[in-house]
């Protein structure tokens, strides 16, 4: 018994390195969701705790597919079931999420100030599970994020579990403006890979030769040694070309997956990135005009999420300011993730990735892409239900679940409930009902006529309910 | 202790201008605030030895007892302001020293004492500042030429100063850890002790409950077995000064009081503490904005003791005004207020501002408890002091009005039975 | 140079014909919405004439024809048709004499160029803001500091916006007249500037307080600038012409608009009684944030418009726990004219729809926001018979969107400025 756990166990870890070194040469999208194999492995240690269900709602599940009227089913803050005519257990808290839409939680890198009020480190001890900042957080969707490289769960009200992962990722400096220091991380990954082949190598000759000495690891890099063996990534700050082309090349020769932040000419270089399966964390709005003495293409652009996308490149979107500014400039704070990312849809982003790139890419870079960042069975009920689609600017969070449970109410929290409140909830009748009654939409009822919400209706001021809708650019950018 | 006391109230006899030779007296006054029987109109308190020996409505009054007749005072119990650092200087404590009593520090005589005296405080707790543990406080009366005069209690609490950080939860978690320590040296001690005795032939009665040392039960056996059995009795090692005071802690027999500043230290000590379970009282810095009311079912719960200033705060980044004194109070909890600041005028205004805090919602009844028998509480002091009692000592506080009006003032105090402050004929 | 008058005499042509063509009756039914969302105008505004020798014109057919003019008509399709730099026809598809190019766009929404009238990029960036020596500077104009074509214009330009009012920082009490120009992508000071000066800036508070001079406080500063006024106003009742006072007194005799930076409700409160009710003139309120909000329904009376801006919601100074919405705000309290600014580069001028957008967002209607960026800026000015909305005789500053134009996802394709094509996206590249 015992020694078939650990069979299966050191099958597993095999399965995972295997997947970890060639795939990121290819379809970055195809290998990428497999490294959640421990998923399973956490569903099981809770099989028990409270039943939590969200019914009635429309579920977009983060990897493309979309349930209408159907059922999250989670226990013990994991999500067991997902579908429809799901038998749901009478001592479960149910959320009723008609005419909501339900979206995996956003996961927001580099946030300041919410996972602690000074950040630097140590949540497990600093976390504060009642500030202010952390609902603002919840109220924006957001219910992870990292915090010096550490991936914190925002959870109310709890102190326990709320560190995710702590930090896995090296930050590492490959510039030219650095050219010594960019010369001696070369020497550093030379060494690192030469003592790792000379590792392999004498662990293959060794089963002929006992007597052969293992090779001294005395001067090797160990946080190098640990990117080449998977266990951190490397994690670099570049914007400039020839920064980026340095990095992606140093990638694709050692056989690593950069991480690279900023990005900012990475639309300039995205075939070289791509092929070193970067991801790149970019902020779609960022700008800087072109160096005037270069004829290349250079400086920032609104393109840059799409381009790199194309490329192949995994690309994770941060808002302009990675603080909650209450200061009164809206849009442009870590509370409007789902703006900055429509941002990238206007460069040209598939809603898809776009959305992508505020939860699954994120999770991959904080390593914790098997618990969070899509709405699957098996990982944590982390939910953010809105009053329409993610991306539109007038949609508003209206319940957010973390963990299984019901963390954020916006009618009945302060900040948001003025705005747009909805009619108390009435009776609902099940999906099945709904159907039976035709009341169900199709699912492609996004006709082109709803497309603008501008669509003044008589007396615009007199419109009642300015709810969002469907962008147009649902429609009007899918022409191809 | 009732020696101490009987020579203490010859002290003052001499200072104070009223004649004392009588070991009886009565006082008549208007109306008595007992604090733990409500209000006595046409009151009359008998004292003697320092102590209170009645109190009742027109209680009668032998002839030959000296009496002091003031129908338009008000008596209440001496004020009890358990969290001081009156005539202390300002030296911090270091991060972990549990073992540590302000008392070196007391200088008797100060101003100070004499001060909070006239304003009718006659029970002071002291404690030593500093982050993490840095000790335990020290009841005193705020009067006395000696230190020695002037000491009720050691060990009257356990400061704690936790914070959401690191360094407060490994403070906490160590201390713990070290108890932890101490209980298995003393199960350890106790398993060589018994072997031994197998060793040496006696024939054992031990009982089985070798699982957890507990020193009560040790003691409890000690008592028992009776003096011939006493030679072969277990004794178990000595504890560290520095682990002392949580093992009293951890049997009850002294209260850390845990100061907080947010919902979050709340939070993190219970992480910190984890399953341990011990009471423990809150001391809570009122700040314009306390989000305390995020816990305030889990404080409830916990039927925590809390010590805060008696002022009003607001709901995190509103001008809704709240009353957290009175929530808590409301809900069943200890609330002891203390004056507003370190400096002597908010000792003066101190009953005016929990009158205040009635104003906003709190019951009487507990803004007098909180300057009184809550207060003394906190120090395991109840018994003898904080409400006008048969047996409880004889601090009063006399009054020309209600003592929670801005306008009352103080118009005579009596410590340990003898007339220390105000003008008063018999 | 071209001088305010000057321009309107060159554009008087146009605005002649368009009046001709309304009196002559032929347009009919331009009312478009008013029974329901679902129910189009049938009929469009403005005639379509032949292009005489040398004229040129085109025609655009788009899926979605927001005209956000008084009717609020929309046209889906529509068709818009320009003649020279002004536009001739606003309505459904028709057909085209001939000369015309017809561009068709079915998957774009057509809108009027947006409009900010707190904007500081006419000189690129931050500088030439305030001569800070003196607290009143009423003699300043900002045209020495335009440089057309600038990058942030040029952005601005790829972001559907087309008029900027190029103005003075909130240095000093007032800084001095503005200037209204045009995003042209290549162009120089006369082809980009409409109107010098364009009007006023005045500080009311919150940035122009001085340190030990006079101004150093709201009563210091508001008497600054009543003792200004009085000596403008005598000025005028004199008939003399006071070199330091002649663009005041135009503004006192409401020739020239007047942008007031101010915030807070106590500044707001001073800035409509003083500017509102004591010296009527034409003044925008401009900012309004904070808790400015609360003097929203005094705005409302006195029918002063408000630019709201770059700063939209309030949280912190206004202590009700509430994220405001300050355009909801004055939206709710029926405030007479609401638009928004980004006061660039505070925000990014290209940006200015973000400013609707989250105005929208935080409870304002979103129709009333599209208002806010296009028609209402400029109305607030006086310029409404030329700019902020598609209607015949205006001009042909017209932005084609991919999706509702205050969507962040909806792309900018084209831009027309007076009728000439200055960003087109394939062309140029994708510049926001």
């Amino acid at each position: 018994m015992k020694f078939s756990t650990m069979l299966a166990r050191s099958a597993r870890t095999l399965a995972v390195a295997a997947l970890a070194v060639p795939v990121f040469a290819q379809d970055p999208a195809g290998g990428e969701g497999q490294a959640g194999g421990a998923a399973g492995a956490d569903a099981t240690k809770k099989d028990e705790g409270e039943w939590f269900a969200v019914v009635n709602g429309d579920v977009y599940s983060g990897t493309g597919a979309v349930l209408r009227g159907a059922t999250v089913l989670a226990r013990g803050g994991v999500i067991r079931k997902i579908g429809h005519d799901l038998e749901i257990p009478a001592d479960a808290k149910v959320l009723d999420a008609q005419g909501l839409r339900i979206y995996p939680g956003l996961v927001a890198l580099n946030a300041r100030g919410i996972a602690s009020r000074f950040g630097g480190g140590e949540f497990a001890d600093t976390f504060d599970p009642y500030s202010q900042n952390l609902v603002l957080a919840l109220a924006a969707g957001i219910t992870t994020v990292s915090d010096s490289g550490v991936a914190v769960k925002l959870k109310r009200r709890e102190v326990k579990g709320v560190v995710v992962r702590e930090r896995y990722q090296s930050t590492l400096s490959y510039s030219s403006a650095a050219p010594r220091g960019k010369s001696e991380l070369d020497a550093k990954f030379e060494a690192a890979a030469r003592y790792l082949r000379d590792y392999r190598d004498w662990e293959e000759q060794k089963k002929t030769n006992k007597d052969l000495k293992e090779p001294a690891a005395r001067g090797v890099d160990p946080t190098i040694r640990s990117i080449l063996e998977n266990r951190s990534m490397a994690r670099f700050n570049a914007a400039n070309r020839s920064d980026l082309l340095g990095i992606a090349r140093l990638a694709q020769k050692y056989k690593f997956r950069p991480i690279i932040e900023g990005a900012l000419e990475g639309w300039t270089v995205a075939d070289e990135l791509g092929r070193a399966g970067a991801y790149a964390v970019v902020v779609p709005r960022a700008r800087r005009d072109k160096s005037e003495e270069l004829l290349r293409d250079g400086g920032s652009s609104i393109e840059n999420a799409a381009i790199l996308h194309r490329s192949g490149v995994q690309v994770a979107i941060q808002a302009t300011s990675t603080f909650i500014d209450l200061g009164g400039i809206a849009g442009r704070d870590v509370l409007h993730l789902p703006i900055e990312a429509g941002f990238a849809v206007r460069g040209g982003l598939p809603e898809q990735a776009a959305i992508e790139g505020i939860t699954i890419v994120p999770a991959r870079i904080l390593g914790v892409e098997h618990r969070i960042g899509s709405i699957e069975v098996g990982k944590d009920c982390d939910l953010i239900l809105l009053d329409g689609d993610l991306l539109h600017y007038q949609a508003l969070v209206q319940y957010t679940v973390v963990d299984g449970k019901l963390v954020y109410e916006k009618d009945k929290e302060l900040y948001y409930a003025h705005i747009r409140p909805r009619p108390a909830a009435q009776p609902t009748d099940a999906p099945e009902a709904r159907r039976d009654k035709g009341e169900e939409k199709p699912a492609d009822d996004d006709t082109p006529t709803e497309g603008g919400d501008e669509k003044p209706e008589g007396k615009p001021a007199e419109t009642p309910e300015d709810k969002p809708k469907d962008g147009a650019a649902d429609e009007a950018v899918d022409e191809g | 202790m009732r020696l101490n006391s009987l020579l203490l109230s010859l002290v003052p006899a001499a200072l104070a201008s009223s004649a004392f030779a009588f070991d009886l007296q009565a006082i008549r006054v208007g109306r008595a605030e007992t604090v733990s029987h409500g209000v006595i109109e046409h009151a009359v308190v008998l004292v003697e030895d320092g102590r209170i020996v009645a109190v009742g409505p027109d209680l009668p009054i032998e002839r030959g007892i000296p009496v002091v007749d003031r129908p338009e005072w008000t008596v209440m119990p001496g004020l009890v302001l358990p969290y001081s650092r009156l005539g202390l200087d300002g030296r911090a404590g270091a991060d972990f020293t549990p073992e540590v009593s302000p008392s070196p520090e007391i200088l008797p005589r100060a101003e100070e004492y004499e001060e909070v005296l006239s304003y009718g405080i006659t029970t002071l707790g002291l404690y030593p500042p500093g982050n993490g543990v840095p000790g335990q406080a020290v009841a005193i009366r705020p009067k006395g030429e000696t230190l020695e005069e002037m000491r009720i209690k050691e060990g009257a609490y356990l400061k704690v100063y936790f914070r959401a950080d690191a360094r407060s939860k490994k403070t906490v978690k160590d201390a713990w850890a070290k108890v932890d320590e101490h209980d298995e040296k003393v199960a350890k001690a106790k398993e060589k002790w018994t072997k031994d005795q197998k060793g040496k032939g006696a024939k054992t009665e031990e009982k089985k409950d070798e699982a957890k040392p507990d020193e009560k039960k040790d003691e409890k056996a000690a008592d028992a077995k009776g003096a011939d059995s006493k030679a072969k009795e277990f004794v178990p090692p000595a504890a560290d000064p520095k682990v002392k005071p949580f093992l009293r802690v951890r049997d009850g027999k002294m209260l850390p009081l845990v100061s907080i500043s947010s919902a979050a230290d709340w939070a993190h000590w219970l992480d910190a503490i984890g399953e341990r379970k011990f009471d423990f009282a809150l001391r809570v810095v009122m700040q314009r904005e306390l989000d305390l009311y995020e816990v305030h079912d889990e404080i409830v719960k916990r039927k925590c003791m809390l010590v805060m200033e008696p002022e009003l705060s607001y709901t995190t980044a509103t001008m809704r005004q709240r009353n957290l004194p009175a929530e808590f109070a409301n809900a069943g909890n200890k609330v002891v207020l203390i004056p507003r600041g370190e400096d002597l005028a908010s000792h003066e205004t101190w009953r005016a501002d929990v009158g205040e805090m009635v104003k906003n919602g709190m019951k009487r009844e507990d803004a007098l408890k909180s300057m009184t028998v809550h207060a003394a509480a906190l120090m395991g002091l109840d018994k003898d002091y904080g409400t006008l009692e048969k047996g409880k000592v004889a601090n009063l506080l006399f009054l020309n009005g209600d003592p929670l009006e801005p306008g009352t003032k103080v118009v005579a105090v009596m410590l340990d039975g003898a007339f220390v402050h105000g003008e008063v004929r018999q | 140079m071209v001088s305010f008058a000057a321009w309107t005499q060159a554009h008087a042509a146009y605005v002649l014909a368009a009046l001709f063509a309304l009196g002559a009756g032929s347009c009919a039914g331009t009312r478009a919405s008013d029974v329901g969302g679902a129910e189009r105008s049938q009929a469009g505004t403005g005639v379509v004439r032949e292009l005489a020798e040398g004229e040129q014109g085109f025609a655009l057919v788009v899926g979605k024809l927001l005209t956000v003019n008084d009717n609020d008509d929309v046209f889906e399709p529509g068709m818009l048709v320009v003649r020279g730099a002004t536009i001739d026809y606003v309505g459904p598809v028709i057909d085209l004499p001939a000369g015309y190019e017809r561009f068709d766009a079915p998957l774009c929404f057509a809108a009027p160029g947006m409009i900010d009238l707190h904007s500081h990029v006419q000189s690129s960036g931050f500088g030439d803001l305030n001569d800070m020596v003196i607290a009143l500077n009423p003699e300043y104009r900002s045209s020495p500091t335009v440089v057309p074509g600038n990058p942030s214009v040029r952005r601005a330009c790829a972001g559907g916006v087309t008029t900027l009012f190029g103005i003075p920082g909130s240095g000093t009490n007032n800084g001095g007249f503005g200037v209204l120009y045009k995003t042209r992508w290549d162009a120089n000071y006369e082809d980009c500037v409409f109107a010098d000066p364009g009007g006023m800036k005045v500080a009311q508070a919150y940035n122009p307080e001085r340190g030990a001079d006079l101004g150093a406080t709201r009563a210091g500063m508001a008497w600054n600038l009543e003792r200004a006024n009085k000596l403008a106003l005598a000025a005028n009742r004199d008939g003399r012409d006071v070199f330091a006072l002649r663009n005041l007194q135009k503004v006192l005799a409401r020739e020239l608009p007047l942008l007031i930076h101010t915030a807070g409700s106590d500044a707001c409160h001073t800035t409509i009684s003083m500017w509102g009710e004591r010296y009527p003139v034409r003044a925008v309120l401009s900012h309004g944030c904070f808790d400015g909000w609360r003097v929203a329904p005094y705005a409302a009376r006195v029918g002063m418009p408000v630019n709201l801006g770059p700063r939209t919601f309030d949280w912190r100074s206004s202590m009700e726990g509430q994220i405001i919405g300050t355009p909801q705000r004055y939206e709710a309290a029926g405030a007479a004219l609401i638009s928004v600014n980004t006061d660039a580069p505070v925000m990014p001028q290209e940006e200015l729809f973000l400013q609707g957008a989250m105005g929208a967002r935080l409870g304002a209607n979103s129709y009333t926001m599209l208002k806010a960026c296009t028609l209402n800026p400029a109305r607030s000015f006086g310029l409404d018979d030329r700019l902020g909305s598609l209607a015949p005789g205006k001009h042909a500053d017209i932005v084609l969107w991919r999706g509702a134009p205050l969507d962040p996802r909806a792309r900018v394709d084209f831009v027309w400025i007076e009728g000439r094509l200055e960003y087109d996206r394939e062309r140029d590249g994708q510049r926001f």
